[in-house]
């Protein structure tokens, strides 16, 4: 990734250069020559660009030179991903993508690739740093957005190593559309990039009403009121559309599984101490004696030995263990008593 | 003759997680977690009342990527490890607490059950339990109804319809294969909905959805019944939307009742509670300790005091909520009939896993639940979506709003600073995706190993659960790592297929780990 980034970057500086000592007429020239190649891969546009650009403001001769000194491109090759662990930061497009997050708040993001840079700059003719870079939010609603039929549009300033922002458009059910550009010092808005069109999801019930279903107002309200638990009263619309957002704000699902929900919290808040005691009871015999302990007859390990775990509670345990020989001619008991108090 | 219907939905979904490569990966414990103490416990209740000639109606979703992990072979035989350990664990917890009877009597019960959870999960059900819900759809009392692919979230793909289809079409294949039908209906990851989705439904055959409340009552035109009717989507699908007032009786923290004193706590487990050197052998290999699913306390009271759990008085409290539940159905059934002059349909879902696993008398609520609805009254008839709507064909057309049932009703527990990154990557292996499809249109061979991998990659990137689990912060790492694997694995593959050098060795070892949807077509995504 690295090395296609620098050849890249290296292609675009000799692209650069030869713009610049280019005549300052061609520059049209030039940018029409971009847009064209606009859709074509990364490196093959840089050179693509590189080449049409030394078509159009150099000399035949030059151009012969151009041959000379730029290999012809080899197949791409991207480097192989177990080299790599980390998502890439870039893609090498120029876009920007905005997704509806609730009724108020519309989520974008964005990449713009280094010639598009390049691009900008002489455009601006500012140096990619100094100009301000923002989003221009358009409010479509109802438009077939053509980028100048908007009903409003607000400009949001954006920090400049920003790739992703949250817009607060702040109205329910209205489409929007984001453009991604900066403003040159003398006020104007170049376009870098324009978003996909998003609608904010309403936050109320719809003013339409279906003539084939229509339902009177204190009907509907009802039933709309029934969710909230206030079945029978007519509560009104401005309470119930509290109420909804209040209600929106319950967690009433459980994602699932607690393992990754949250983890244990029994232990409450601040300092906690708990003690609690258990007994080993161990011993050992004959491998093929039989033993109990309180009556109860417990596995031996193969080499004879045994070992008890009890949780041990407050008073007194009496603990007989009693082995028997294979040949049930010999037996032994043995009682441990153990007295536990807490204090 | 009933007044209005009640529709129980539960949604069963875990993500896909499986790692042969690992002897012990604790992640994977989710799925015996939800084995022991969901699935199998919902099967035991289902079969009781069948046997019992209760007559119900469960509509549940068990998604395709939750089917494939039960259908595994690899993870059926780590179960049956997992459960025997429990069980060894429940021995020694029966001699342990020999001399406490408030705590032995309960493990007792434990190693009782887990004792019975083996029998039935090998022996019954021959290690794939898919087959014991298949069997109570087959007697018409279940309708399973399928999900998106990997539980993708509708809202934050719109931008990428490509891959809402494909969710959506390997989904419903998916279903074919382990049911033998095709699905009738879907449960959409998160109840995520936008306008458009549906039509996608409707392409793959389904006939219905479920939204949350807001997503029907603030859909356009206004819904004449509000949320207790379903509407039809202009596709023609049907949308149902969930009943506030039934959900908030069982999920509020507050007022719900999995919370009632007497219920089991859920967070006093014995992987946290007990002595590390004894309980080392049943938690983590790395010392981490965990839920074991032995858990002796009850709720108590809001105090870090808490006292030995009562199965029976616990029980006396799931019937009583029962009876509860379906009052109020009863009242709100004959309240809406009277509005309405209709029968009301009540849609009430929930996660499955909170039956069992976190609130551990949830079963036997439904148990009762159903019993009592079936012999106690006749006003309140539970039913299934597909019935329904055999019943009432003709509904309301309208869009329902873009939603969700995540935390304040849309996208924002996908979508915020902790997981935002995501999306520029999801949506461009998305466009890949496509691209390749396109440029590919009759692979064989290698190559059409490399794209249906390809299509496998991108839809367990496309897991709602990394996002979630990055916004909750439990396991922020394993799922940054999950969605970052799968990225890679796809971009790899797109590389690799461009330039023609489809390393098969290394595909066939991802093929070997990412092996979900065995009969995935990368055409779907074209």
């Amino acid at each position: 990734m690295k090395k296609r980034n620098k050849s890249g970057k290296k292609a675009v500086k000799k692209a650069v250069k030869k713009v610049k000592t280019a005549a300052r007429t061609t520059t049209k020239r030039v940018r029409s020559v971009v847009k064209k190649v606009k859709k074509l891969p990364v490196l093959k546009r840089v050179r693509k660009v590189v080449s049409r650009v030394a078509q159009v403001v150099e000399s035949p001769r030059d151009k012969t030179e151009e041959t000379k000194y730029y290999p012809r491109p080899t197949p791409y090759l991207p480097p192989r991903q177990w080299e790599r662990e980390e998502l890439p930061d870039r893609y090498g497009d120029t876009r920007i993508v905005i997704m509806a997050r609730d009724p108020y708040w519309v989520f974008s993001y964005w990449e713009v690739t280094d010639e598009k840079r390049v691009q900008i700059e002489r455009e601006a003719g500012a140096s990619w740093n100094d100009l301000r870079k923002v989003l221009r939010v358009y409010d479509v609603t109802g438009k077939d957005f053509n980028g100048f039929n908007a009903n409003r549009y607000f400009d949001i300033d954006l920090h400049p190593s920003a790739v992703s922002w949250y817009i607060n458009v702040g109205v329910a059910d209205r489409s929007w559309c984001v453009d991604l550009g900066v403003i040159t010092p003398s006020g104007k808005f170049i376009l870098i990039a324009r978003s996909n069109i998003v609608l904010t999801p309403r936050d109320s019930a719809s003013d339409v009403i279906d003539e084939e279903w229509m339902s009177i107002e204190e009907e509907f309200l009802k039933l709309y009121g029934l969710w909230g638990g206030f079945a029978g009263a007519s509560p009104g619309k401005a309470r119930i559309k509290k109420i909804m957002k209040e209600r929106l704000q319950q967690e009433l699902s459980s994602g699932g599984l607690s393992s990754f929900v949250r983890p244990p919290n029994y232990k409450g808040r601040g300092f906690w101490m708990v003690v609690n005691t258990e007994l080993i009871v161990y011993g050992a015999t004959e491998p093929d004696a039989t033993v109990t302990v309180q009556g109860r007859p417990i596995r031996l390990n193969p080499d004879g030995t045994f070992s008890l775990r009890f949780a041990l509670p407050d008073g007194e345990q009496v603990i007989p263990v009693k082995g028997v020989s294979a040949d049930k001619e010999e037996e032994r008991v043995i009682t441990p008593i153990v007295r536990k108090s807490t204090k | 003759m009933e007044k209005g219907y009640l529709c129980i939905v539960l949604h069963s979904h875990l993500p896909y997680v499986r790692h042969p490569e690992y002897e012990d990966f604790l992640e994977e414990d989710w799925l015996y977690e939800a084995i022991t103490e969901t699935y199998i416990p919902l099967i035991n209740v289902y079969n009781g009342l069948v046997r019992d000639g209760v007559d119900f109606r469960i509509t549940m979703s068990i998604t395709p990527s939750l089917c494939s992990m039960l259908a595994d072979p690899v993870l059926q035989d780590r179960y049956v490890k997992h459960l025997d350990t429990l069980i060894e664990l429940a021995n020694k917890e029966v001699e342990r607490t020999r001399w406490e009877p408030a705590f032995n009597r309960l493990a007792l019960m434990y190693q009782s059950q887990f004792i019975e959870t083996r029998r039935t999960f090998m022996e019954r059900y021959r290690k794939n339990i898919l087959s014991a819900f298949k069997e109570f759809q087959d007697m018409g009392k279940l309708e399973i109804i399928t999900c998106n692919a990997t539980h993708g979230f509708f809202p934050l793909m719109e931008v990428c319809p490509k891959s809402v289809r494909a969710q959506v079409q390997v989904g419903a294949n998916s279903y074919e294969r382990f049911f033998g039908r095709r699905p009738r209906g879907t449960w959409l990851a998160e109840c995520g909905y936008f306008p458009g989705a549906d039509a996608f439904l409707k392409e793959a055959g389904m006939r219905y959805f479920f939204t949350d409340t807001h997503g029907i009552l603030h859909a356009s035109p206004r819904p004449k019944y509000g949320v207790y009717a379903p509407i039809y989507c202009r596709s023609g699908v049907g949308a149902f939307a969930r009943d506030f007032e039934s959900s908030k009786q069982v999920w509020s923290a507050i007022e719900g009742y999995p919370g009632d004193f007497n219920y089991r706590e859920f967070y006093r487990d014995i992987g946290f509670d007990l002595d590390f050197d004894y309980i080392k052998p049943y938690i983590h290999k790395d010392g981490i300790r965990i839920n074991t699913g032995i858990k002796y306390y009850r709720i108590t009271g809001r105090t870090d005091h808490k006292e030995a759990y009562n199965p029976d008085w616990a029980r006396e409290r799931a019937a009583s909520h029962a009876g509860n539940f379906m009052f109020n159905r009863e009242k709100q059934v004959e309240f809406l009939f009277d509005v309405m002059k209709k029968k009301p349909i009540i849609v009430a879902p929930y996660d499955a896993e909170l039956y069992g696993h976190w609130w551990y008398e949830g079963p036997m609520f439904l148990d009762f639940l159903f019993r009592k609805l079936h012999y106690d009254q006749k006003t309140v008839k539970p039913i299934t979506p597909s019935e329904y709507l055999e019943r009432n064909p003709r509904n309301q057309v309208s869009t329902p709003t873009m939603s969700s049932w995540g935390y304040k009703g849309y996208c924002e527990h996908w979508l915020d600073g902790s997981n935002d990154w995501i999306y520029r990557h999801l949506h461009k292996a998305s466009e890949r995706m496509s691209e390749l499809a396109n440029s590919y249109p009759n692979a064989s061979g290698l190559t059409r190993r490399a794209l249906n991998q390809a299509l496998r990659e991108l839809l367990l990137a496309q897991s709602s659960d990394w996002a979630f689990i990055m916004k909750t912060g439990t396991v922020v790492q394993y799922a940054v790592k999950r969605t970052k694997d799968h990225i890679l694995r796809f971009t790899r593959i797109y590389d690799d297929i461009k330039a023609n050098r489809v390393d098969e060795g290394w595909l066939s070892d991802i093929e070997y780990k990412d092996n979900v949807f065995p009969e995935i077509d990368y055409r779907v995504h074209a």
